[in-house]
């Protein structure tokens, strides 16, 4: 009986999609990533360029005698803090810190962990088990913790910054490079190069690598949020960037000293944070989403 | 063995054909009355007409089957008929439940009509039930729906419609979970969930696709058997031409979310008068056919629903077509119990149930 | 209507096949415990966490070698002679070679004795009988308040996808969520401490004296945990759910017997996503427990992340050695937890699947 298995199906040439079924809400999810590209883009700008085109005075150095302006003061458009410097020219230049900061890690985390995560998957046996324990060793500490003690090691310094903070991002790339890898390598299209002989490099190269970068990039857009509310915690903590050059995370620390007097001092560098880890979520997330078409 | 139909050319097929209308029923006026049934999805600016103007009738005791091919509307027209069309569909016409307007109801008044009067058995018995819920949770989650039993009562009333789909140990399936059963008997479950509160109409919407042949035929032989016992109006919906010409008295054909032949189902098989069925016939594979010479399927895509032409729906891909299929012909009865909506229907011997008569 | 009836062997057939996947449970409870898929998932996870412990502490403990800072020195005080030092390094044992002081260590810690603070000379284990109540009231009711918080909320905006509560949800969360945990703590201590003078701003009064007084202490940091991750649970709930209720073909059956939408929603719907967020939760388990750290930095709390903080500032090596392997096992075993939570909860899991 069951020779005659699909047993008399009427099989007709399947119906084009009727109806692209989700264009509002494609739209509305390209208007987000517009948005928030937009705003990422123009953080990047002013907080690169402003310096330079800008005329705003220098983040350090200011005059204790012109201490806690008030916002509008001639000269000093945000006000100025307790030690008399500039609070915008300190924003902008925390922020150049922060996305420095963000954008090294998550660079070393892409290179370094998403060629760990790749090559473990495409290796499997042994190599893939004896290296997915070793980042299970890391992944056990909570982030945070061991990334204040890593910093406490190598000591205060922005390049320390982010060799402490690459910690956490490798272990976590490397996983997310390990599934997508273990994926594209059960499609059959890989299985068929394989077959044909092409060498592990050129698959690696040719197939893997252009088909896990899409995952990737999606996750280096929510990592540069994770890492920049990490540097803003370190440095809050005063475990990352020292005083007096200025990072989100120490403004926030500094101006908390006096934040009943001056609150402002301390919803400046907030809002900063703020939007830039909203700007990343919502691009990373709506890029997610245009990815894998939902 | 109804089954062994399955195997036979149409001739084997018509000789397994169930008999017109059980004769005690056959007075009754119809169950379901659906007139002019239309329901369109709107997505800003495309309108897709998934049913137009679809119109049927069934009997207590009677089974209608729905047949045509992927995206002919079948399912979108049933799920009209329970509600369970997402809010994005808009629906109009008239579908009347033993004197019930279906069309418009509200939520609370659905619920009444759900499971109450009209259950449904979908395609797939491994994703209909609940993965996270025992069986019995879920049928007397049924059974307490529109009955005040006490949970022992249920539970009792849970059992004998196990019994009753003919589940192999049914107190202890109670306990069990979907995933420890086969999907034969995962079907048997939704089954005695359609049942447990006695309903008028059941809509079987692919019901056995997902199961193998034998659970098949098993599957379709309880159907008409509690059928028969319980005297309930049954719609079943099938890709599969040789199981509605073995279970159900009529067939209604859809195509683009129109009726294009309604007739009973020995007439229907044995007299074909729309090229469209015809071409549905032609592509069931024979066994006594070689791979290569098996006739081809039908030629060119389903009409686009959200750009329907003017006319016939079936002329880009009819080969009897002429000009006057620019105009639209309605479903009517052109022989006597046997409708049809074409300009130019295949001729008696043209027809597709005589030629393969003829095969070896 | 001929031939309706099956026919035996048809009968038979049925048997078979329909009995098969359904194999007997064994009886008695021996057999039951032996056989329990739950205890021997325990037993493997438990397989892969204990050396996963082992090598974790030992990372920790080299960590500590790389910490600045001389703890012979420390002891011995800032002013102290070369010789002095040398005779604290020796009386410590710090001058025996790394392996031996890990593997002394490592017997000590399993035997109870965690070594003495180099800062205050007291003994780790009763740092930690004081500064582990603190933290384990805060992040657990910063853990429940967070669920409390999110499954209102998530049922709510799945209840009607892209309606106004939905919108409401999705974006206030979207906007917490952006707010890092000390920022958060700021806030609210800015506007119910500084502004409303309603709650303290700092400090923590133990539970012994009162049981109000500690609560007002404990709100603030609470909420500062709380919110961000309540925001995170909500929008990962209602994600799922939406997707079941759209996709999953037991909601028709359920729709389809006339059962109410909440009652789908929270009956149906959510037990199929509670797995899925049982995951989420173990996973952040970790992200909270490095929250304690800055929160309770900001509060003043004293707690282990205080401790840990003190420690990893004043070089004071047994304790911070001991604080960071105890964070990192709260987040081994809260994920090992749900890992059973789950075995337990999910019926294809504790019956076995095929
Ligand atoms: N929720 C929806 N939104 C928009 N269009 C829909 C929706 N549901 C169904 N349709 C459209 O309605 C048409 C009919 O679909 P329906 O599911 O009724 O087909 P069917 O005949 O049951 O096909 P199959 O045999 O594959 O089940 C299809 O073209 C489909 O694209
Ligand atoms: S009306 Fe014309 S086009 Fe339509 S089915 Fe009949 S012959 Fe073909
Ligand atoms: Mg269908």
């Amino acid at each position: 009986m069951a020779v005659t298995s699909p047993p008399g199906s009427a099989t007709l040439s399947p119906a084009p999609l009727a109806g692209s079924a989700t264009r509002w809400s494609s739209f509305r999810r390209r208007l987000t990533i517009w948005i928030s590209g937009s705003v990422v883009a123009l953080l990047v700008i002013t907080c690169y360029l402003g310096p330079f085109v800008l005329p705003i005075p220098s983040p350090v150095g200011g005059n204790v005698l012109d201490s806690g302006l008030s916002p509008g003061s001639p000269g000093h458009p945000l006000g100025t803090d307790v030690n008399g410097n500039d609070v915008l020219s300190r924003l902008i230049h925390g922020g150049r810190s922060s996305l420095t900061v963000g954008v090294v890690v998550n660079i070393i985390g892409l290179a370094i962990g998403g060629t760990v995560g790749a090559i473990s998957a495409y290796l499997g046996g042994r190599a893939d088990s004896i290296i997915m324990r070793a980042l299970d060793v890391l992944i056990a500490f909570p982030s945070l913790v061991l990334v204040i003690v890593l910093a406490q090691i190598l000591g205060p310094s922005l390049p320390n910054t982010i060799l402490a903070l690459s910690a956490f991002s490798i272990p976590a790339v490397a996983r997310i490079s390990r599934a997508a890898t273990l994926k594209v390598m059960s499609m059959p299209y890989l299985q068929a190069a394989e077959l044909s002989g092409s060498p592990w490099w050129r698959i690696l190269s040719r197939h893997v690598v252009p088909n896990i970068v899409p995952q990737l990039t999606t996750f280096a857009m929510l990592g540069m949020a994770i890492v920049v509310v990490t540097e803003g915690a370190l440095s809050f903590l005063g475990l990352g960037i020292p005083p007096p050059r200025p990072s989100w995370g120490n403004m926030i620390f500094e101006a908390q000293q006096s934040m009943s007097a001056t609150p402002l001092l301390v919803l400046w560098p907030s809002i900063a944070l703020l939007v830039t880890v909203l700007s990343f979520n919502l691009l990373g997330e709506s890029i997610r989403d245009e990815v894998t078409g939902r | 063995m109804r089954s062994g139909a399955r195997l036979a050319t149409m001739s084997g097929m018509l000789n397994a054909t169930r008999e017109p209308a059980a004769t005690s029923n056959g007075a009754a006026g119809p169950i379901l009355v659906v007139d002019d049934l239309r329901v369109t999805f709107s997505r800003h600016g495309r309108v897709v007409h998934a049913v137009n103007g679809l119109s049927y009738q069934v009997r207590p005791g009677r089974t209608l089957a729905i047949i045509g091919e992927s995206g002919s509307g079948k399912s979108v027209s049933v799920r009209a008929l329970m509600g369970l069309l997402p809010p994005s569909a808009h629906i109009e016409g008239s579908a009347r439940l033993d004197g019930t307007e279906l069309v418009g109801l509200d939520d609370k008044s659905w619920r009444a009509v759900r499971g109450c009067q009209i259950a449904m058995v979908f395609q797939d018995p491994a994703s209909s039930l609940n993965p996270t819920m025992s069986i019995g949770a879920q049928l007397i989650e049924a059974i307490r729906m529109h009955a005040p039993l006490k949970r022992r009562e249920a539970a009792q009333k849970a059992i004998d419609l196990l019994k009753l789909v003919r589940l192999p140990s049914p107190e202890k399936r109670l306990k069990q979970f979907p995933h420890q059963l086969s999907g034969g008997m995962r079907q048997r479950v939704v089954i005695a969930i359609a049942l447990s509160s006695d309903p008028k109409l059941l809509i079987a919407d692919e019901a056995t696709t997902a199961l193998d042949v034998t659970t098949q035929a098993q599957i379709m032989e309880l159907l008409v058997d509690i059928q028969e016992r319980l005297g309930m109006a049954v719609i079943m919906i099938s890709h599969d031409l040789s199981l509605a010409a073995c279970y159900a008295h009529e067939v209604l054909v859809m195509y683009a979310g129109k009726a294009v032949e309604h007739a009973e189902t020995r007439n229907l098989f044995s007299n074909v008068r729309m090229p469209y069925t015809k071409a549905l016939l032609d592509a069931i594979p024979q066994l006594s056919t070689p791979a290569h010479l098996q006739p081809a399927i039908v030629g060119g895509h389903p009409p686009d629903l959200s750009a329907l032409p003017e006319g016939c729906a079936f002329l880009p891909r009819c080969p009897s077509s002429t000009e006057q299929c620019r105009i639209e012909p309605h479903l009517a009865e052109h022989e006597p119990e046997h409708a049809y909506a074409c300009w130019h229907p295949v001729s008696r011997d043209g027809s597709c149930t005589g030629q393969k008569e003829e095969r070896p | 209507m001929s031939g309706a009836t099956t026919t035996p062997a048809a009968e038979k057939r049925t048997r078979v096949t329909e009995n098969g996947p359904a194999g007997e449970q064994p009886e008695g409870l021996r057999a039951r415990l032996a056989g329990s898929p739950v205890l021997r998932l325990v037993g493997r996870r438990l397989m892969i966490v204990i050396p996963l412990l082992f090598v974790v502490s030992a990372l920790v403990f080299l960590l500590m070698e790389a910490l600045p800072g001389d703890p012979a020195q420390i002891r011995a005080g800032m002013d102290a002679s070369e010789e002095e030092v040398e005779a604290v390094r020796q009386q410590m044992g710090l001058d025996r070679p790394g392996h031996e002081r890990y593997l002394s260590w490592l017997g000590g810690a399993l035997t109870g004795d965690l070594g003495s603070s180099v800062v205050s000379g007291r003994a780790v284990t009763t740092l930690l009988g004081e500064r582990l109540p603190v933290t384990l009231q805060m992040a657990g009711m910063a853990f429940v308040l967070s669920i409390v918080i999110s499954l209102p909320l998530a049922l709510a905006a799945a209840r009607r996808p892209g309606g106004l509560v939905d919108r409401f949800v999705m974006v206030c969360s979207m906007t917490l969520l952006a707010v890092p945990n000390f920022v958060m703590a700021l806030l609210l201590v800015l506007v119910f401490a500084v502004g409303l003078g309603m709650l303290p701003a700092i400090g923590f009064v133990p539970l012994a004296e009162g049981v109000w007084p500690n609560m007002r202490s404990m709100i603030l940091p609470v909420l500062s945990l709380a919110v961000p991750m309540a925001c995170f649970y909500a929008r990962f709930l209602r994600g799922d759910l939406v997707e079941q209720l759209n996709a999953a073909a037991y909601i028709d059956t359920a729709r389809s017997k006339g059962t109410g939408p909440w009652r789908i929603l929270w009956l149906h719907a959510f037990r199929n996503s509670s797995f899925g967020l049982l995951t989420l939760v173990g996973l952040n388990i970790g992200a909270l427990v490095g929250g304690t750290v800055i929160i309770e930095r900001i509060f003043a709390m004293p707690g282990m992340g205080t401790l840990m903080l003190e420690g990893v500032m004043s070089s004071d090596v047994a304790v911070v050695q001991t604080c960071v392997f105890i964070f990192a096992a709260a987040a081994v075993f809260a994920n090992l937890l749900v890992d059973v939570m789950y075995a337990v909860l999910d019926p294809r899991v504790r019956y076995g699947s095929h």
